[in-house]
């Protein structure tokens, strides 16, 4: 399902409990649109897995992943023959003699991400999930499968994409792409959320959190981001730990309370302390002025 | 297709966009274009976003598209843009420990009398201090330090008698004879292969005293085989590898300091290396590579430039490392501004004064590891 305009998009995100800036709606437009992947970046936890997953609930469309790790190959992306079935089948068929075409063909095939993503018949939203892990050799495939969406199979032949799955890639830039890939793709870096942003999606996540508790969280983890961490803390965290507050029972932040849970937003032990020690009485009366 | 002012308008766009060295090819503008006709143009959040995403394609470039594109849309004066909320990432500097035994001893002519052998005098002796008779008894000695190769795990299995992998694909093919009863099983497993090592040596009057030595090694690493590649630079930056890769390790230095030198000059060690990001770096060269640079971190111009250069060069290498002769001091300390610049992006920080040194990189070398492996 393609959308009629940004607005539309950005529309049936929100019913989808994903809420987009206008840079974020206007790049999945694009993409389905142009009919092109979309490659993106941002620092972990700002939630460029979870577009990936909204725009399928948004769509209707089957949301395929395919999890990147160093050393992936064909077989875990791809496909792979089941191996034990056709030791079976020629087991079954004592008698007769069992033909090549036989054995190889589609019920003997396992089928993993890309493959599924390419053959199925209704609509698809592929995400390949953190490229920037995988090896540059599966990149020169993938690029390969992104520019013509077709598959070859040595035993069966050539699969092509009856409708084009919307393709949705996401790097944290542990390492550059190839600038072959990134001119196949739109490109889009999310940023973190402006505070009003970030308390809205809060809001939207955690139901029925005070309205108070998460403006102050929200306000707090802005706060973390503009000291120099290690690893600043995305959404994601702010979500966990007003959620964790939450469930604590909290209406509003507290020294003492956020002491005890910052183990939730920062998860480098380096981070924890120095703001522990330093920061954190500041930041809770900062985050509390805020509202 | 839109009207052909947009069109226009566009295709300048793109062309302001690539003096500013950003990389925009006729397919980006065509997306563009085509991303254009499907939006509003009145809305001018929409086209900037639009012309964003079809335009660029990597963080760096989005600010000097911001600035471009308020210059150019808007006729705005060139402005800074709105500093981003992403914090750099600041990558603790590995320290070298262990191998070096020359820091803790520092050489000098009076040890012989305790015995060592006369090669091991000469494996902690300064290169600056060796007379060109004993530097040709290390040069045997050097090349086989260099004889060294850092190897990754190729992603492909190869039939290997003692895999752990069952080559079930194998297997069910030799089944279909036997009526499937697997009487031959056959495994497979991953194979190391030769990892890509870049090298960069400066050769700037500075680094006189071991360029010399430090080529000899590496022009043993050339010699490892494929996917070895040389550089060496002063202002400027030249390619090595031909020559080191069939003549004699001497006369290519000759060669490249006719070549790379200004003599008036002094070294210009982010110019160079932003030279290698643009004109190999853009060709994959690095990609996946171990990049090792010998230099003594004594840069010319403004220090800024290297630490863009390196970060750069940082984010598509496998590792870097840095290998510089003054570290052969104890009392040495990173402060010059370029080195300072530099060791952020630096995996590992060696010294690279003595033949013990050397043999020490060598081992580095070989078994690096990814510095994101955590």
């Amino acid at each position: 399902m393609t959308f009629a305009s940004i607005d539309a998009l950005e529309q049936a995100l929100r019913e989808a409990s994903y809420l987009p800036d206008r840079g974020l709606a206007t790049a999945l437009y694009l993409a389905s649109t142009l009919e092109k992947p979309l490659l993106l970046e941002g620092e972990a936890g700002v939630g460029k897995t979870e577009a990936a997953k909204a725009l399928a609930r948004a769509q209707g469309a089957r949301l395929i992943r395919l999890q990147c790790y160093e050393g992936l190959d064909v077989a875990h992306a791809v496909y792979e023959w089941n191996y034990s079935r056709q030791l079976l089948h020629i087991r079954a068929a004592q008698e007769g003699t069992v033909s090549e075409a036989e054995l190889f063909g589609p019920e003997f095939l396992i089928r993993r991400p890309l493959l599924e993503a390419i053959e199925s018949s209704e609509p698809v939203v592929l995400l390949i999930d953190e490229i920037d892990r995988a090896d540059d050799e599966f990149e020169a495939f993938l690029l390969e499968v992104l520019s013509d969406f077709q598959i070859t199979i040595p035993e069966v032949g050539t699969i092509v994409a009856e409708r084009r799955p919307a393709v949705v890639l996401t790097s944290n830039r542990t390492r550059e792409l190839h600038d072959a890939l990134k001119r196949r793709c739109l490109f889009h870096w999310i940023g973190h959320p402006t505070l009003e942003r970030e308390i809205e999606i809060v809001r939207l996540r955690v139901p029925g959190v005070p309205e108070r508790l998460a403006a102050q969280a929200a306000a707090f983890v802005q706060g973390l981001r503009r000291l120099e961490l290690a690893k600043p803390p995305g959404v994601a965290e702010t979500i966990d730990w007003t959620q964790a507050l939450a469930a604590l029972g909290r209406e509003e932040l507290s020294a003492e309370v956020v002491e005890q849970t910052l183990g939730s937003v920062l998860k480098y032990h380096e981070d924890f302390e120095s703001v522990r020690d330093r920061a954190l009485v500041d930041l809770v009366q900062e985050a509390r002025g805020a509202r | 297709m839109p009207g052909d002012a947009v069109v226009k308008h566009v295709v300048t766009f793109g062309r302001v966009l690539r003096e500013a060295g950003i990389e925009v090819g006729p397919q980006r503008v065509q997306d563009a274009l085509t991303g254009l006709d499907a939006v509003e143009l009145a809305r001018r959040e929409d086209v900037y976003w639009t012309l964003r995403q079809t335009l660029v394609s990597r963080l760096e470039d989005l600010e000097p598209f911001d600035l471009a594109f308020s210059a150019w849309f808007e006729r705005a004066p060139t402005r800074r843009a709105a500093p981003r909320t992403r914090a750099e990432t600041i990558r603790p500097v590995a320290s070298f420990a262990g191998g070096g035994t020359a820091d803790a001893e520092p050489a000098d002519g009076q040890q012989t009398a305790r015995g060592w052998s006369y090669e091991e005098l000469l494996r902690q002796r300064d290169f600056a201090s060796l007379t060109p008779d004993e530097l040709a008894h290390v040069r045997k000695l050097i090349a086989r330090a260099g004889d060294c190769r850092p190897l990754r795990r190729s992603r492909r299995l190869r039939a290997h008698r003692r895999g752990h992998e069952l080559d079930l694909r194998r297997l069910v093919r030799a089944s279909l004879a036997t009526g499937g009863d697997a009487a031959e099983r056959s495994f497979r497993r991953r194979t190391l292969v030769p990892r890509k090592v870049v090298l960069l040596c400066d050769v700037s009057g500075s680094m006189e005293a071991y360029a010399r030595a430090l080529l000899l090694f590496v022009h043993a690493v050339v010699g490892t085989g494929r996917g070895v590649e040389a550089f060496a630079f002063g202002t400027r930056l030249t390619r090595l590898t031909p020559e080191l890769a069939t003549r004699d390790p001497e006369r290519a230095l000759a060669d490249a300091a006719k070549r790379v030198l200004d003599w008036t000059g002094g070294t210009r060690i982010g110019e160079s290396l932003k030279e290698f990001n643009d004109e190999w770096g853009r060709r994959a060269l690095t990609r996946g590579a171990v990049v090792v640079i010998a230099s003594d971190g004594w840069e010319r111009d403004d220090a800024a430039l290297l630490g863009s250069e390196m970060a750069r060069l940082a984010r598509s290498a496998y590792a870097v490392v840095w290998v510089n002769p003054l570290k052969g001091n104890p009392a040495y300390q990173p402060l010059a501004g370029g080195m300072r610049a530099a060791l952020p992006f630096v995996d590992r920080f060696l010294p690279g004064h003595n033949l013990a040194s050397l043999d020490a990189l060598a081992e580095v070398l070989t078994g690096i590891e990814r510095r994101h492996a955590a």
